[in-house]
């Protein structure tokens, strides 16, 4: 088995932050005397990534993921822990780590606004000693990917955030990386740009072999990625396995969905009915007895039946309901 | 490193050229101060018979215009635009690649001081035959202004990164740069000569380095001062870099274990 590409170990932050109470006298006191609190954002974690996988680190807001990722890049001494990354501890900030791997983050921008990307480009060919055979394949390459053309001789801050978005992932993969940390790359940006973004990724690990950590606010993102998540809530780790496995231990049913030709009845006999209009209602069954349901639904209701879909529940329910938990799921398994 | 700085010098020119109004404001706005400190002088040393303390108003005006080239080349912002940096979240895409945040500061200020130097020394030279300087230096003076003029840039570099570092801790240090500002224009000769200071505020000059990086370079510039007293100043102006490296190498690595990647 390969060596572990990202190889945390009980990884730990504690920022200290100021604080006071709020009005005049409380602002006098504090430039006399201030008050500290410690905020513990990264609470231990551990977990190792194998080379080429794609990761998603799923929490909600202050779960402790872009604190994880900047520690991971190096930008964060961590409070306690350990972690490598491409075998170096990332904040020694080496120059082999820099060079190996990428931090791109959805809101900010690592190229100078007042030049082309282009040029912005040959400036990261030299700080990262690209030999310029393979930064024209590289530059080709990411230019049909990502349809750079059209973008590449306007200067950056003439460019929309979706255009900038582009470059800006050309400019952080200009080197080739093997290990990309990703933090919300599709937020604010429009749906088709989303799915672009999205198979960019994809097609970039398929191609690169590249190892990608993914952090989204948006779960298409993460079901379009992932087979792999990692679940923080509170600097905890809560989960760490299949994407798929997930659904199943947090929601042990699956979804029914039937549209009627007429009113909907009294459809309790088969199940959970947790939505229900006119002629439309929502069943949760047991995942075990899905496929029975569904046939007993269907022979009973016979003709009244216009439609029926079979599904998991959405994933944004799944990962709500391991929020709600806030311990660490039994079996988390790497 | 040769081929990171030409590529990071023709970004910047990129860049630069698109401010250049900009540019000559700030660098017309440097020539202010100087200018008015020359104008006070001379009227002072006209209506002393023509010399204060030894200065005449032709030394007083080759002792300002040196000023007005020495402070144009050794101006350094570090301070302030580190903070800036900071706290737009600018700092950390220059932490993760492997090229010291440095180096993009030391582009930067080079290309300034490039593109605005010419049109200085035109003002300088409009000045210099208004009020009709004269320079009594050897030829000596000006082979030693050259390591003088490189070690007090390099300086006021460096000093202005050690007191960039600060906002590791601080967040904002507009005050400590203000505060330093204002002991330089106490300590750097820009009021008037060193020499015609009290001699408790010429101990306190020396001790300090804003001399080394404006006074010295400029007396040196306009021929006033001996080659002996001269080289001391050399070593003095060495010594003080060498303790700002070692400062800011020390600060660098601490303030990094603080750095909070704020904004970003």
């Amino acid at each position: 088995m390969d060596a572990p590409v990202v190889d945390v170990r009980a990884l730990r932050k504690v920022y200290r932050v100021t604080e006071r109470e709020t009005g005049l006298a409380a602002t006098f006191r504090s430039i006399v005397k201030r008050r500290y609190r410690e905020v513990l954002a990264v609470d231990g974690i551990t977990f190792r990534i194998d080379p080429g996988e794609v990761v998603g680190f799923l929490g909600p807001n202050g779960a402790g993921k872009t604190t994880t990722l900047k520690m991971l890049s190096g930008l964060l001494y961590p409070t306690g822990g350990e972690a490598t990354v491409l075998g170096h501890v990332p904040w020694r900030r080496e120059g082999d780590f820099l060079r190996g791997m990428t931090l791109l983050m959805g809101n900010r921008s690592q190229l100078v606004w007042d030049i082309p990307a282009a040029d912005s480009f040959l400036v990261l060919k030299e700080i990262y000693a690209v030999p310029t055979a393979q930064y024209k394949r590289t530059l080709d390459e990411l230019t049909e990917l990502l349809e750079l053309q059209p973008l590449l001789h306007k200067p950056v801050r003439g460019l929309s955030l979706g255009e900038r978005m582009k470059v800006e992932f050309a400019a952080g993969l200009l080197h080739s990386p093997g290990v990309a940390f990703l933090d919300e790359p599709t937020l604010g940006l429009d749906i088709s740009m989303q799915g672009r973004i999205r198979r960019f990724v994809a097609e970039y690990n398929q191609r690169s072999g590249a190892t990608i950590l993914l952090t989204s606010h948006y779960m298409d993102d993460v079901v379009a990625l992932c087979r792999r998540v990692i679940v923080i809530h509170r600097g905890v780790l809560l989960y760490d396995g299949a994407l798929a496995d997930l659904a199943e231990r947090m929601a042990p049913y699956k979804r029914i969905t039937v549209t009627l030709r007429g009113s909907v009845g009294d459809l309790s006999t088969f199940g959970e009915v947790v939505a229900s209009s006119e002629n439309t209602a929502t069943i949760h069954v047991p995942r075990t007895q899905a496929g029975e349901r569904t046939a007993r639904l269907v022979r009973e209701l016979g003709d009244q039946l216009a439609d029926i879909s079979v599904e998991d529940p959405p994933i944004e329910e799944v990962i709500d309901k391991v929020f709600a938990s806030e311990r660490p799921l039994a079996e988390a398994t790497a | 490193m040769i081929r990171i700085y030409r590529q990071l010098l023709v970004a910047q020119i990129q860049a630069a050229a698109q401010y250049r109004i900009q540019a000559v404001l700030w660098m017309l706005f440097s020539i202010i101060r100087p200018v008015i400190f020359l104008a006070a002088w001379t009227a002072v040393s006209s209506a002393q018979g023509g010399s204060v303390g030894g200065y005449s108003t032709a030394d007083f005006a080759a002792y300002y215009i040196a000023m007005t080239i020495v402070g144009h080349l050794t101006t350094a912002w570090n301070s302030f635009e580190f903070e800036f940096e900071i706290r737009q979240g600018r700092l950390s895409p220059k932490l993760l690649r492997p090229l010291h945040p440095l180096h993009y500061a030391v582009v930067e200020n080079l290309i300034w001081k490039a593109t605005t130097f010419l049109p200085l020394l035109i003002v300088c030279a409009v000045v210099a035959l208004t009020f009709r300087v004269e320079w009594h230096g050897e030829w000596w003076h000006l082979a030693l202004f050259v390591p003088s003029i490189l070690l007090a840039i390099a300086l006021a570099f460096m000093l202005g990164w050690v007191i960039a570092t600060a906002t590791f801790w601080l967040q904002r240090i507009n005050t400590v740069n203000t505060l330093m500002q204002r002991v330089g224009f106490m300590f750097a000769g820009q009021i008037a000569p060193l020499a015609l200071m009290p001699i408790w505020m010429q101990v306190v000059a020396y001790s300090l380095p804003f001399a080394y990086i404006l006074a010295i370079p400029a007396e040196i510039l306009r021929g006033g001062v001996t080659l002996e007293r001269g080289l001391i100043y050399l070593v003095g102006q060495a010594v003080w870099l060498g303790l700002a490296i070692v400062a800011y190498r020390f600060a660098w690595r601490a303030g990094l274990r603080e750095y909070s990647a704020v904004g970003a």
